[in-house]
């Protein structure tokens, strides 16, 4: 049951209104689960058990068998108890998420789920979209992963997270769903560009400290030779600078060729490789311009940048 | 070989299929499921099971694919082929039940993700219930719980456990908690008759036949078995008085004496059935008898209904069918152990038998020449008087040399009781009945033969135990308006009707012969007959209080309990001032007070050892008690810090208040592995113990210093 899809869509009125229902009944985040919001759901098997003592009955009815009596109405009440022992292992256990870092359209990404509770619990069961994951509360504390998809770009909610057990027969399943208004901003899916990479605005002179002259070798730059010094002395000599000037990029989304999500796809590629390569770079967006920057703070707003970038029809940009 | 084994059990081996630790966790409660079964099936069924398990040892070693629809096919032909042969047809209970049996064994080599091992579980559990028929004793339950308990672990590995430990105390609790309901349930629920039939159980009969013909071999069974349990309200029989009556046999056909039943007299002498049957509570042929017992009895399974009663039966809580000859019979076979409440008059009946009496003198014309011959002797000689016949009959029965034995010679001739009487004249208790029957029929007095019991072993605790070998047989004869019993074999052997059969010829021997390991020949030791005796007693409590649970037992119960309830509360009005409502409810008030008192209580002493573990609440007590005692922590000063400068001047408690303040660094700030940290607080506890033992002698020494 994705909760999310939901959540955003909205559109029927039935929808609307399973919205509103389960909104009703899930439990929030960071607290622990209340009695009320724990839905006790008889599973398969647990219906199963359900006709064994029917049986059983019927088998010490007919044969007038005290100890048939006995298991069937042993089991029914262990049935009973199983119950509240399933109740126990979910109530006051307190939900909570860590977010994951990154998240890049068309992959997958980590959120990791931490659960907590005064007591040891065992079997968690965890369900997040079409992720799911055990755990196992050791000294009050159990976390673990769930995988979950990212196909698209942009800002998207998560799913709620629905927690479960089966424990410890497997006879019923108690359910509570957790609501949270927890966002992740899925950046866009990186695309290599399969053209060479084209340099924009300055030629990356930019000012610095300077440091001295060299002799010149062949290959050095025109335009850091000292042409005044070798008009004065004849001798052709290469001015250095203290800090070698990187290059000042511009990655400019209409210089980007497909359409808008291709185009936000090649310059998240960039992206990445400048900041791997420690450049410099600035970003222009239609409506937005990032100035030049470096460094992790850059990389997320650039980042961010992309994966808010309202999607717009081909046509419109055409 | 690649394959190897799980340092742990898992449920799943990669995710999906079962693993082999867990296939071992099923094949155990088989195993304990089967123990249940095997003393009454196939011994081949644990072939099957052994087959089976290392069928899936191999796969799983060797990574082999599942098993083929062929073979699982081929498993089960294999397995009705086997019945068949082994029972001839598998309609019979005991060839379902192998069957079942069968099938869960097998479903072992089709068990393969987590929803196949619940299935075998399920059938496991049924099939335990399944050998209740086979028997419901005290060693059959507690067998039962083991394997229950077995099964419940393996779904509770199924759904997650991840410890042998967890697993085991999940199941514990789970039927711990679960005990007082079921226990409740079992009390109060209502007892309903059978739905519908169902295929029964061959159950052994008892002794007891509804025909004899002396000089026929075994005809008289001699095991230890037990027949049926009673014990009295009231006043208890005399061991001459154990007359326990069952069938009467009014057709002797020259040889054998045999049991004419409601149904066959109806259809001989042409007469409604109702006149020699009547289904009723209470007797309808017997007008104002006294009943002199009152018996409830504990019966055991048996093929046939019958129903034993001292005396004449007169009255029974629930409805049975009253022949007109004075026996008693069930509704129906009894399929389990059963109780039943009879009241029963201690003698012979005093209504004629609607067959008449013509019936009962009814004799094959040239039968038995010899005895004919004497008892037309007789009764010239006692002046035809039908007393003073019989009374010669049975002194002739003491005078002449008969012998009572348990292993008489075999009689072959078509004139048996002329046999008996005049060649042989060695033989128990249906010759001489037979005998003195057919001298009396010659005689033209009514006379019958009585099949039933006689004696009974009384327990310390007052029930009785009448087993197979306590079959008797008398005769009783039509005279003065009433049913007069007659027993030769009390003339022949006094001792058989005082002591029990195993006082006769023989004893012990002979009366055992069909029980060769029965703790009945070590009467004897003195030791191993109480022991026996206090089994027997604590069996009898299980099978009356559990296993006789049934509809008029829970009926008395809770009649029992209601009262118990009136008198508590009538007890309780009159204790109370205000003797209303009001008194209700503060009683109420005052016992929910208590109980939460109680539970507060119970919830800050846990509290107080979770405290106690945690080193921080640990030494913050101990520098509030140092406060007290004018050692204060100075501001700003760590806990360690301070326990460290008052050390010097704490004499005997200097070492104790050291380790203190090394102990509280370490489990602070030192990573240390869980085992030792435990050992650690522990050593804390001990040494904050310490300082306050020690400290306060110093203390007063030092105070005088002028501290």
């Amino acid at each position: 049951m994705n909760v999310a899809g939901v959540a955003t869509a909205g559109s029927s009125y039935r929808e609307r209104l399973r919205h509103w229902w389960l909104r009703r009944l899930a439990a929030s985040m960071e607290d622990p689960l209340p009695q009320r919001r724990l839905f006790l759901i008889p599973t398969r098997f647990g219906l199963g058990w359900a006709v064994l003592v029917v049986v059983l009955l019927l088998f010490g009815i007919n044969y007038q068998n005290s100890l048939a009596y006995g298991l069937a109405f042993w089991l029914f009440s262990v049935g009973v108890v199983v119950l509240l022992r399933g109740w126990l292992n979910l109530l006051g256990v307190t939900p909570g998420l860590r977010l994951p870092r990154e998240a890049f359209a068309g992959g997958e990404t980590r959120l990791g789920v931490i659960l907590s509770a005064r007591r040891d619990r065992t079997a968690l069961d965890l369900h997040c979209g079409g992720a799911r994951g055990r755990v196992n509360l050791v000294d009050g504390r159990g976390e673990t992963e769930l995988a979950l998809p990212t196909p698209r770009r942009g800002l998207q909610p998560l799913p709620w997270l629905r927690l479960e057990t089966r424990w410890p027969l497997g006879l019923v399943r108690v359910v509570a769903w957790v609501r949270h208004d927890v966002e992740l901003l899925v950046w866009p899916h990186p695309v290599e560009e399969d053209e060479p990479v084209m340099h924009h605005g300055g030629t990356g002179l930019d000012a610095s400290d300077f440091a001295g002259l060299r002799r010149f070798q062949l290959g050095d730059s025109p335009g850091r030779v000292a042409w005044k010094q070798w008009s004065r002395t004849g001798v052709l000599a290469t001015k250095v600078f203290s800090v070698p000037p990187r290059q000042q990029l511009w990655l400019d989304y209409d210089a980007c060729r497909g359409d808008p999500e291709r185009r936000l796809s090649v310059l998240c590629a960039r992206v990445l490789a400048h900041h791997r390569a420690g450049d410099r770079y600035g970003l222009r967006l239609p409506g937005l311009t990032l100035a030049p920057g470096e460094g992790e703070a850059q990389r997320r707003r650039a980042l961010e940048a992309l994966a808010r970038f309202p999607a717009i029809r081909p046509a419109g940009v055409a | 070989m690649s394959a190897s084994r799980p340092a742990r059990l898992a449920v799943l081996a990669d995710g999906r299929g079962l693993s082999g630790g867990m296939l071992r966790q099923l094949f155990i409660g088989q195993c304990l499921v089967l123990a249940l079964h095997l003393a009454w099936m196939p011994a081949w069924l644990v072939g099957l099971a052994l087959a089976v398990a290392g069928y899936r040892f191999v796969q799983l070693r060797r990574g082999l694919s599942r098993a083929g629809i062929l073979l699982r096919l081929a498993a089960v032909g294999g397995l009705v082929l086997a019945l068949w042969l082994q029972f001839g047809t598998l309609g019979t209970m005991d060839g379902l039940v192998g069957l079942l049996l069968g099938v869960y064994l097998l479903k072992l080599i089709e068990t393969h993700d987590q929803r196949d091992a619940r299935v075998v579980v399920v059938i496991g559990l049924v099939t335990t219930a399944v050998a209740f028929l086979h028997d419901q004793g005290i060693p059959m339950a507690a067998g039962a719980l083991l394997a229950v308990a077995w099964l419940l672990q393996s779904l509770v590995w199924l759904s997650g456990a991840t410890g042998r430990r967890q697993a085991w105390r999940e199941t514990v609790w789970l039927l711990a908690l679960s005990a007082p309901l079921m226990a409740l349930l079992f009390v109060t629920f209502p007892r309903l008759g059978p739905l519908w039939s169902m295929p029964q159980m061959d159950q052994a009969s008892t002794g007891l036949t509804d025909e004899i013909s002396p000089g026929d071999i075994a005809e008289l069974s001699r095991s230890d078995a037990r027949a049926f349990r009673a014990r009295f309200e009231g006043r208890e029989p005399a061991p001459e008085e154990r007359y326990w009556r069952v069938y009467t046999l009014s057709h002797f056909d020259g040889i054998r004496w045999s049991r004419a039943t409601p149904d066959q007299l109806a259809a001989t002498l042409e007469r409604p059935v109702d006149a020699f049957v009547r289904e009723a509570s209470r007797s309808p042929w017997e007008g104002q008898e006294r009943a002199r017992f009152r018996a409830e009895l504990l019966l055991e399974p048996d093929s046939r209904p019958w129903r034993p009663s001292l005396g004449t039966p007169l009255e029974s809580e629930s409805r049975q069918r009253y022949l007109a000859d004075g026996t008693l019979e069930g509704l129906t076979p009894l399929s389990s152990r059963s109780l039943l409440w009879l009241s029963s008059s201690g003698a012979p009946p005093t209504q004629p038998d609607p067959a008449g009496s013509r019936w009962h003198r009814l004799l094959p014309d040239d039968a038995n020449p010899r005895t004919r011959r004497l008892a037309e002797r007789l009764w010239r000689e006692s002046g035809r008087d039908p007393d003073a016949y019989l009374d010669a009959m049975m002194a002739r029965f003491g005078e002449a040399p008969y012998r009572y034995t348990l292993s008489p010679p075999r009689l072959f001739g078509e004139h048996r009781v002329d046999d008996f009487l005049f060649d042989s004249q060695a033989g128990y208790c249906t010759y001489y009945a037979s005998a003195a029957a057919v001298m009396a029929r010659m005689a033209g007095i009514p006379a019958r033969v009585v099949a039933g019991f006689l004696g009974g072993e009384r327990h310390p605790d007052g029930h009785f135990t009448v087993r197979d070998y306590d079959a008797h047989a008398w005769v009783e004869v039509w005279r003065d308006g009433a049913w007069q019993r007659l027993d030769p074999t009390a003339v022949i052997a006094p001792e058989r009707i005082e002591q029990g059969p195993q006082a006769v010829d023989g004893g012990a021997e002979a009366f055992l012969a069909d029980a060769r390991f029965s703790p009945l020949r070590m009467r004897e030791v003195r030791w191993v007959n109480r022991l026996r005796l206090e089994w027997e007693r604590l069996e009898y409590r299980w099978q009356r209080g559990v296993i006789g649970y049934q509809r008029e037992s829970r009926r008395s119960l809770i009649a029992q309990l209601v009262i118990g309830w009136r008198e508590a509360w009538a007890w309780l009005d009159a204790r109370l001032p205000g003797r209303g409502i009001m008194a209700t409810a503060l009683g109420l008030v005052a016992v929910l007070v208590v109980t939460a008192g109680l539970a507060w209580l119970a919830r800050r002493g846990w509290q107080h050892r979770q405290r106690q573990r945690d080193e921080r609440w640990l030494v913050g007590s101990l520098q509030a008690w140092l406060t007290r005692h004018g050692l204060a922590a100075h501001p700003g000063e760590s806990p360690a810090a301070h326990l460290r400068r008052i050390a010097p001047r704490a004499g005997p408690a200097e070492r104790a208040l050291n380790d203190c303040a090394q102990d509280l660094e370490r489990l602070a700030y030192a990573p240390l592995e869980e085992e030792e940290r435990r050992q650690r607080r522990r050593r804390l506890a001990n040494r904050v113990a310490e300082v306050r033992r020690r400290l306060p002698r110093q203390r007063r020494e030092s105070g005088g210093a002028g501290v």
